[in-house]
């Protein structure tokens, strides 16, 4: 392997290892302060993948499409779980998983209805469409390197949101005793209803990023939700830190793992996974 | 949890002569006879897993590595143009499938809960990938079985799998005896043992039990059961493929057997009846089934606490 090759698959690895974080991200938080297994996540990865090429169509500004559909993915969420999350927190992770298999039957069926079953694609916004030489051969896509920064600069956001705001204290303190953070007379429902909402945002934005990269197709959640659960439980379920680690880890295996071993490389990350959860049973940052 | 024994007696004695029957008024119709049948089948490979999750507490997402492992072992140690035994393969395969599971079994077991759930998806994944990469193994379209076994037992042969009607009945009858089966090793002081272990495993092993050990064995015990449903599925269609290790396999399997009523082994056929029922009867109604199906489902969460055979010993418990 040259190095410019090494080099491209190295960037190659971080940008997807940095985009499963972003989707893992939701995933672990949820978790972690709502104690919900949320099976669908990886369908409103592919809700978000298909409101972007609905609103390029339709306005034809990418940036505006971004917007538009994080701001639906956020009503979706607070609808969700206002309706349906809600009624699940005492009961086990069996009917929450129960629950969100339906939800994922729901949402394949409104995306071939509404938007039938061909692969769809999205141009890369114009701003964005060039390439950056890394050496005097190799250039690497600007759009690719935009969405690596995109997703630093959310995980920072999040950073602070989490450690800095008040929101973010509540929501550590809900994450290590509910009923004490309801005594202390704070609407924990409210604020489990902003918790989830930014998970799905999260997940959406992940897939309007996504959507110039890959083709949109049906079925592209459950895909994407695997391997976000791989990275989940890598870093130790409900910690986002772990998350960040297990994404770039799990992004570079599977990015390396398909040059270099490629009758492995679908099962890379499985076996890393195994490997992982046999020597540190609880994940790597568990809590 | 304890599931209402009346209940169990009421399906039993409603259903398997219902089964009995059911094939003489379809004498013409060798289709619905045939779909009835998988859909035992899968019936069979649910209650293996409602087994482990529902009486053993220990969620799997990988169970269908079992499930595809009985259809491929098959085609590995069978002969390809020789008719073998039925009863002698069946015993091989459950044989071999209970090694793999002790293996796989003592490094699962170390983890639990949520943990359990995705290593056990690790283990199926990679089986799926082994197998839908490999060319000897046919790859994604997966392989043909040419020649079907014959059953007999000391010159007797009861069963003949190439005939629809007969094939209903010998999975059936296998339907039945796993019942039967578990319903003896609830009962058993293993059983018992196994049920205080979900209960509170402290205090269980407080009182002097390897928990680990039951576990494996019940592990086992639903990996083999698990194999053979996977083994009759591959004689009934004459193909194997890796779709039957895919993770939706591992995950419908869930869904029916928690429709059904988790842990009450009765539930899980009907769980798989009520699940397939709809699924085909919507699929012919509507193009966009999924959406009807999904809906059904998330009614069914909220409005049934226990599943189907919660909510029946409900409604027994109220009239008397």
């Amino acid at each position: 392997m040259t190095t410019s090759l090494f080099l491209v698959q190295l960037i190659n690895g971080l940008q997807y290892g940095l985009l499963l974080f972003l989707i893992a991200s939701g995933l672990t938080l949820v978790f972690g302060v709502m104690g919900i297994l949320n099976l669908a996540h990886g369908s409103m990865y592919m809700v978000g993948a298909y409101l972007a090429w609905y609103f390029v169509e339709h306005t034809g500004s990418f940036g505006l499409s971004a917007i538009l559909s994080a701001a639906i993915a956020l009503l979706i969420g607070i609808l969700v779980e206002r309706t349906l999350i809600r009624q699940l927190y005492r009961r086990n992770h069996l009917d929450q998983v129960l629950l969100t298999i339906g939800m994922i039957f729901v949402f394949n069926a409104l995306q071939s209805l509404l938007w039938g079953n061909d692969p769809l694609g999205v141009a890369v916004p114009e701003p964005l469409s060039g390439a950056v030489p890394l050496t005097e051969v190799l250039e690497y896509p600007v759009y690719r390197i935009f969405v690596a920064l995109l997703c630093v600069a959310i995980a920072a956001l999040m950073y602070f949101m989490i450690n800095k705001t008040r929101l973010g204290m509540l929501i550590r303190a809900g994450e290590s005793n509910r009923e004490m953070v309801e005594c202390l007379g704070i609407d924990i429902r409210k604020l489990y209803t902003i918790v989830f909402a930014i998970g799905v945002m999260l997940a959406a934005v992940a897939g309007v990023a996504a959507a110039p990269m890959s083709s949109i197709v049906p079925g592209m959640g459950e895909h994407i939700l695997i391997t976000c659960f791989v990275v989940v439980v890598i870093g130790g379920m409900g910690s986002i830190k772990g998350a960040l680690v297990a994404a770039l880890l799990v992004g570079l295996v599977d990015t390396f793992a398909s040059v270099l071993l490629p009758q492995l490389s679908s099962m890379m990350i499985y076996i890393l996974m195994a490997f992982i959860l046999l020597l540190k049973p609880q994940g790597l940052f568990s809590s | 949890m304890l599931f209402n024994k009346r209940t169990e007696r009421y399906f039993i004695w409603l259903f398997f002569p219902l089964a009995l029957l059911l094939p003489l008024f379809l004498e013409q119709n060798t289709f619905y006879v045939s779909k009835l049948t998988s859909v035992m089948i899968f019936a069979l490979f649910v209650m293996s897993l409602d087994y482990l999750v529902g009486r053993c507490g220990l969620i799997t997402l990988g169970h269908a590595m079992f499930y595809g492992l009985g259809g491929y072992l098959f085609w590995m140690i069978a002969p390809e143009y020789e008719a073998v035994n039925f009863w002698v393969y069946t015993f091989y395969i459950c044989m071999i499938a209970a090694a793999v599971a002790l293996v796989i079994g003592f490094l699962v077991l170390r983890t639990s809960g949520i943990y359990m759930i995705m290593i056990t998806l690790a283990f199926a994944q990679m089986t799926f990938y082994f197998f839908s990469d490999s060319i000897e193994f046919g790859g994604n379209d997966g392989l043909f079985i040419y020649v079907k076994p014959e059953t007999s037992i000391f010159g007797l042969s009861f069963f003949d799998l190439d005939n629809p009607t007969h094939f209903y009945y010998l999975c059936l009858l296998s339907l039945f005896n796993t019942l039967v089966f578990f319903r003896l090793l609830i009962r058993s002081r293993f059983g018992r043992v196994v049920d205080a272990i979900h209960e509170n495993p402290g205090r269980t092993t407080a009182l002097g039990y390897n928990i680990f050990l039951f576990r494996l064995m019940s592990y086992v015990i639903a990996s083999a059961l698990g194999a053979y449903a996977g083994y009759l599925f591959t004689l009934q269609y004459g193909f194997v493929n890796p779709s039957m290790l895919a993770w939706t396999t591992s995950g419908s399997a869930l869904v029916m057997s928690i429709l059904g009523g988790m842990g009450s082994i009765y539930g899980a056929v009907l769980g798989t009846f009520v699940y397939e029922g709809l699924h085909y009867s919507l699929e012919h109604l509507t193009e966009h089934w999924l959406l009807f199906m999904g809906a059904l489902i998330i009614a069914m969460v909220m409005l049934f606490k226990n599943g189907i055979a919660g909510y029946m010993e409900k409604l027994l418990e109220k009239r008397v």
